[in-house]
């Protein structure tokens, strides 16, 4: 086993971390620094459960051990996504739309439509369902979930006006 | 304590310390990129090692360059990067659509082009698109760099032709230029899901007949594999409806594919057929 020190910004505020180099990204945030948002179901990389943003990019936390991320790196939970425009909007549309039933997979959902609006911000249904594909849901259908990011494209682009 | 935490990771910052500690067998690691593959054998139950070796986001091997007449790739340039290099789309479009079909966003965005050629799966979908080219694959060690024809690479079922001190650093991949590269793939989902069987083909048509030929297949054989005998049949040939018919009874006879949880080998014998066949009509 290998011991890591880090320091990397979650959710905008910068945390020092200390943790085997083997440590699953997951483990880290639900155990050590209490985000528990994030989700285990498949454990993985199938589900989408535990989807995170690193640099930019969306990532299932469960398959990243955290040795791997450098200082400096900066990682956005659905804890500091709901903080944002994007991400209260996303949330209000959700509830609109009705697309939560368990809500397991939810937080990972947001995080994907957040990580997929900041790319495409206005997606077709088309783009929705293949940015989406990571996601899994059991409940409902999905397609409350694409209507959702649908509504929650349309106001994003509709106020930046 | 979960499993892959007892591993010694180690996180070289360049190549050349991921060499070295490659080139002892006392600081040897498993070579661990974006960890797709191994992240979830080892939570599947396939024994940790004791080391790896990180060469996720090392700066040498994750760049593209664009030569005159090929891209060298490197091994840690990831599928989401690949997706979205406009010179990957222009000179080496089936690479591009293959990786399109990698899991999805999040594994697109860990998952590299050198884990999935290195894992050697004989679904991996980016090696008939890497095959078609006739590139090469380029290995380091710190003794220097060796290059492999990609068509001797995969040696046998999960076998990949590189040495225990090696780290794979490049792909170097001829550029399409004129010839029309397709690339298929059929799995029971269109994300998210491992293939039965898929396709790329590499061909270039000039003055009405077939000039050069390259197609390969996945999930077919314990390699991803060229259709050398199909391609001998195309070769010289004018692409017309009966030639394109036996081609695709040829496909048939000549693969070997096994039955398994994804497809039986019946339907996989069927397909990879039409998949020659949709590589060859409206060319
Ligand atoms: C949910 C899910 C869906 C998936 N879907 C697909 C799919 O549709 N199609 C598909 O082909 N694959 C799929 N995969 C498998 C995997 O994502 C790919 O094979 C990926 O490209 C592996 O790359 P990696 O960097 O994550 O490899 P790792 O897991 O880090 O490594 C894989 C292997 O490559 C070796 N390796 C890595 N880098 C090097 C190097 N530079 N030199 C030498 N050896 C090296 C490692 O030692 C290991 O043996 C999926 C995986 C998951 C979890």
């Amino acid at each position: 086993m290998s011991i890591v020190k880090r320091t990397w910004t979650v959710n905008g505020t910068s945390v020092a971390i200390r943790a085997p180099a083997g440590r699953r990204l997951l483990d880290l945030l639900r155990e050590d620094l209490g985000l528990i948002g994030s989700k285990e179901s498949c454990g993985e990389g199938e589900c989408g459960a535990c989807t995170v943003i690193i640099d930019d990019e969306p990532v299932v936390s469960c398959l990243v051990p955290v040795g791997q991320l450098p200082d400096g790196t900066d990682i956005l939970t659905i804890e500091g996504i709901e903080k944002k425009r994007a991400g209260r909007l996303l949330r209000q549309a959700y509830v609109e739309c009705g697309a939560v039933q368990c809500g397991f997979c939810i937080p990972g959902m947001v995080v994907g439509s957040y990580a997929l609006l900041r790319k495409n911000p206005r997606p077709s249904a088309q783009a929705i369902r293949a940015g989406l594909a990571g996601n899994l849901c059991r409940c409902t259908g999905y397609a409350k979930i694409i209507a959702a990011v649908k509504l929650a494209a349309a106001r994003l682009a509709g106020r930046r006006k | 304590m979960k499993t892959t935490e007892h591993i010694d990771i180690r996180c070289p910052r360049t190549l050349a310390e991921a060499l070295r500690l490659q080139a002892d067998e006392r600081t040897r690691g498993t070579l661990l990129a974006g960890g797709t593959d191994l992240m979830v054998q080892w939570a599947s139950g396939v024994p940790t090692p004791v080391r790896a070796t990180s060469v996720w986001n090392l700066p040498e091997i994750s760049a593209i360059e664009v030569c005159a007449d090929c891209l060298e790739i490197g091994a840690g340039v990831t599928h989401a990067f690949l997706v979205d290099c406009t010179q990957v789309h222009r000179h080496l479009p089936a690479l591009a659509a293959a990786a399109a079909t990698v899991g999805a966003a999040q594994i697109q965005a860990r998952g590299t082009l050198g884990g999935n050629a290195a894992n050697a799966s004989p679904a991996g979908d980016t090696a008939p698109a890497l095959l078609v080219t006739g590139g090469s694959v380029v290995l380091a060690s710190v003794s220097g760099t060796r290059e492999v024809p990609l068509d001797r690479f995969w040696t046998a079922y999960r076998r990949i032709d590189a040495r225990p001190d090696e780290i794979i650093v490049a792909f170097r991949l001829p550029k399409k230029g004129k010839a029309q590269e397709r690339f298929r793939k059929i799995g029971t989902r269109r994300a998210q899901a491992i293939s039965k069987v898929m396709a790329a083909s590499r061909i270039l048509v000039e003055k009405g007949r077939i000039q050069s030929v390259a197609i390969a297949l996945g999930s077919i054989a314990p390699t991803p594999v060229r259709l050398s005998e199909v391609e001998a049949l195309l070769a010289g040939q004018k692409p017309t409806p009966a030639l394109i018919d036996e081609a695709e009874k040829l496909a048939q006879a000549s693969v070997r594919p096994i039955a398994d949880i994804r497809s039986t080998a019946e339907y996989r014998r069927w397909a990879s057929g039409r998949l020659v066949r949709a590589a060859l009509e409206n060319l």
